[in-house]
């Protein structure tokens, strides 16, 4: 018979909880993205391995030293969404870049990206991809140095010459040279380093979906509206324009449709709000990818959604039950 | 066919295998009981007894202050030691009415059947009587049942909800109810069904309790007289929560801010029921009722009929005790229930259960990572997230304009944040604030 009668711990209700913590979300993306940065080794050698380490390490450094410096608990790190911006950097970045830049913009995207707004929740933009920005604006050479990967899948497709350095899509867009799907699909072309092989990226997305960590709707309005608005000029002039496939393949569509124009923070909370994200971002895409200075416009499509989330954010609010908002609706 | 049910909610573990199958034992009745005087909803009943007096079982000990609001009985003969102030759960003061039981007037006294002729019953004598016997919802909720029975003249009510969804997680006392007291429960439904007329009576219930949906299935033969639906429901939180059980069943939508007579519907949970029922044939005040004792911490989980004022120390001691590592007590369920700092509670006519929890979460809160899994989970449809941060911002006027007062706080946001945010409470100061300072 217990004699314990008093002092036990009083919070407000709920007293039960679902197991889900930020902690095992951020986990859960890092490890679904874990065979697409397999194949990234193998396409593209041990060194990229390095980079991995580099980028997160630094990642976290940063954020540890920025809470440090603000008197916070730096043991934040540890939720992992500084681990995951430095392995989607390396992702998004060519093969040949340098640990030393990769470490540079790793500390970029965390303190300008993230750590600046107030650290995470706070953020607007991707902070993978500020980094990635950081570069391509400070160091435009390095950033567009691609190399093909080795021939893992030769026995597939075309098998593309390895001597192929530039990317399929300012291939397409500057020398008019298109790249068989098949390859792209499989990732043996010349891209970024985690990017290139959309089967793995697909695996990992789908799984995303499955464990509702990402909603459909925001994936789908994305790559539709790509698909979509490529298909229509296409089909107004198939010599000047790739085909839809093409344009869904290349580019880092496939990882940016999943893995950052979904980043939880920096895209819009309801449904409807992801939804208008994805058609906005995809349709930037296809601008900058016919009509732009720029071969590819995966990143800026996002980060410019990104500035608009909050607007986004404001104007799509639920419809609260039984309101008359939501009576005129049901009847509608 | 999938099973009725509402949008959005959420899907907490049932925990409900400690005492689904424990039958109803009744709670010895202990020396002293406390009875608080303020157990519903609206403003606390003024006695009528004072120190010294002598009561007998179902005198009544205060009498209902205004019409929201609700006398209280005594559960026993005694007499009375004296008028305490002490908190109710959640922390408000109250007057309590200590009695010295009288064991064996209390165990002589029996409340007899009565013949009534139901064709006569109207719907004044049927809310009269209600308030006679004190009768407030059992749900949680506690509203006064009689002001809920009395539609206004221009509303056109034509439909009973019996509320056996039961969607706390732990709580199995509607459950046994419904198993064990069956006809009693169609027999008071018909006595309201005399009076009232409905179009139909609809009694909800989770699909995860086949065997009380079976329970009202047989008996519901010798009931043909009335307009019966047995409905089995979807398994989902919270499908008992009054708004989304009308969803559910009749497809009506209850207006913000309105009642669900506006939709010509009443929902009554299946105790209120039964207590509606004993005042209809037995003359019996509401004095009793069911309560699960349940969770890792008691050592002997039950659901017991424990008389209204039994200090929850002796209920504790009638589960033979509870384990030294308890470190939250919680009265009602685990969703909406309120913490409990010691054991020097009795229970009431709204107690459904007491938790005993040993490993409690109380996970600090990390920043919102706008998941939007709150915003999934809302029944109400509404953007939890944000009424939470324009609260913890002290930004009243935008959590009002996003109808932070249409959240009757289910818990389901802040069950599943992964940020661990206690929406809830924020919410909960919003709403006290606007309410406070009339915004």
């Amino acid at each position: 018979m217990s004699t314990r009668s008093e002092g036990f711990i009083i919070t407000s209700s709920p007293h039960v909880f679902a197991s889900t913590t930020t902690q095992r979300i951020m986990l859960a993306v890092i490890v679904t993205l874990i065979p697409a940065a397999i194949m990234s080794v193998l396409y593209f050698g041990a060194r990229v391995l390095l980079l991995y380490v580099v980028s997160i390490a630094a990642s976290m450094a940063t954020e540890a030293v920025v809470k440090i410096a603000r008197g916070r608990d730096w043991r934040s790190i540890t939720d992992g969404s500084a681990a995951l911006t430095g392995l989607l950097l390396v992702m998004v970045l060519p093969p040949t870049i340098s640990p030393v830049l990769v470490a540079l913009a790793s500390v970029v995207a965390i303190f300008i990206g993230k750590e600046v707004f107030g650290g995470l929740g706070a953020n607007i933009f991707n902070p993978a991809l500020v980094g990635r920005a950081f570069l391509s604006a400070s160091y435009p050479v390095q950033i567009t140095n691609y190399t093909a990967p080795r021939p893992v899948f030769s026995f597939l497709g075309s098998g593309t010459d390895a001597a192929t350095s530039a990317t399929p899509l300012s291939a397409a867009r500057f020398e008019g040279v298109r790249v068989d799907n098949l390859d792209l699909f499989f990732g043996q072309i010349g891209g970024s380093i985690g990017e290139t092989s959309t089967l793995f990226l697909l695996i990992g997305g789908i799984a995303l979906l499955a464990m509702r960590i990402i909603n459909w709707q925001l994936v789908v309005s994305y790559l539709g509206t790509v698909f979509a608005l490529g298909g229509i000029f296409y089909l107004i002039d198939p010599s000047t324009y790739p085909d839809p496939v093409f344009h869904l393949l290349s580019g880092g569509l496939v990882i940016a449709a999943f893995y950052m124009a979904t980043d939880m923070v920096t895209s819009p909370i309801t449904k409807v709000g992801q939804a208008i994200f994805g058609v906005g971002a995809g349709i930037i895409v296809i601008v900058i990818r016919l009509f732009g200075g720029f071969p590819e416009g995966v990143m800026y499509s996002i980060l410019l959604m990104n500035a608009v989330t909050p607007i986004i954010n404001r104007y799509t609010n639920t419809t609260t039950f039984g309101s008359v908002e939501a009576q005129q609706g049901e009847s509608a | 066919m999938s099973l009725l049910t509402f949008k959005k909610g959420v899907h907490p573990p049932s925990s409900k295998e400690a005492t689904a199958a424990k039958p109803i034992e009744r709670a010895p009745i202990p020396d002293t009981i406390l009875v608080p005087l303020s157990q519903h909803l609206g403003a606390p009943s003024k006695p009528v007894k004072s120190r010294g007096d002598e009561v007998t079982v179902g005198e009544q000990l205060s009498e209902a202050a205004s019409k929201i609001s609700a006398g209280v009985h005594s559960p026993v003969a005694g007499k009375i030691k004296k008028l305490v102030d002490k908190p109710l759960p959640g922390g408000k003061m109250a007057q309590y009415v200590e009695i010295t039981v009288d064991h064996e007037a209390t165990e002589a006294h029996e409340f007899e059947r009565q013949d009534i002729d139901l064709s006569t019953l109207d719907r004044k004598t049927v809310t009269s009587r209600m308030r006679e016997a004190g009768i407030v919802g059992m749900g949680g909720a506690t509203f006064p049942t009689d002001v809920k029975f009395s539609p206004p003249p221009t509303a056109t009510l034509d439909t009973l909800i019996i509320n056996g969804v039961e969607c706390e997680p732990y709580l199995t006392c509607d459950h046994r109810l419904m198993l064990e007291n069956t006809r009693e429960l169609l027999e008071g439904c018909r006595a309201l069904h005399a009076a009232y007329n409905f179009e139909a009576i609809y009694i909800g219930i989770e699909s995860n309790k086949p065997d009380a949906v079976e329970a009202f299935e047989k008996e519901a033969a010798s009931f043909a007289d009335l307009p019966l639906r047995v409905v089995p429901l979807a398994v989902k939180y919270p499908q008992g929560a009054e708004k989304m059980l009308i969803k559910a069943l009749t497809g009506r939508t209850v207006p913000m801010g309105g009642l669900p007579l506006e939709v010509g519907v009443i929902v009554s949970n299946v105790q209120t029921i039964f207590a509606t029922y004993e005042a209809f044939f037995y003359n019996k005040p509401l004095i009793e009722r069911v309560v699960t004792l349940s969770g890792a911490g008691v050592n002997s989980p039950k659901n017991v009929r424990a008389a209204v004022g039994t200090p929850l120390e002796h209920l504790v001691e009638f589960c033979d005790g509870i384990s030294e590592d308890v470190d939250k007590v919680v009265v009602g369920g685990p969703m909406t229930g309120a913490a409990l700092p010691t054991l020097d509670y009795s229970v009431a006519k709204g107690t459904s259960g007491f938790l005993f929890f040993t490993e409690a979460d109380y996970t600090p809160e990390g920043p919102c990572i706008r998941c939007g899994r709150c915003v999934s989970a809302c029944p109400m449809n509404l953007m939890p997230l944000k009424l939470a941060a324009y609260a913890k911002a002290e930004k009243f006027e935008d959590a009002k304009a996003l109808d932070v007062n249409a959240c009757f706080e289910c818990g389901s946001c802040a069950f599943g944040c992964p940020a661990k945010i206690d929406i809830v409470a924020w919410i909960r100061y919003a709403k006290n604030y606007i309410r406070v300072k009339g915004l």
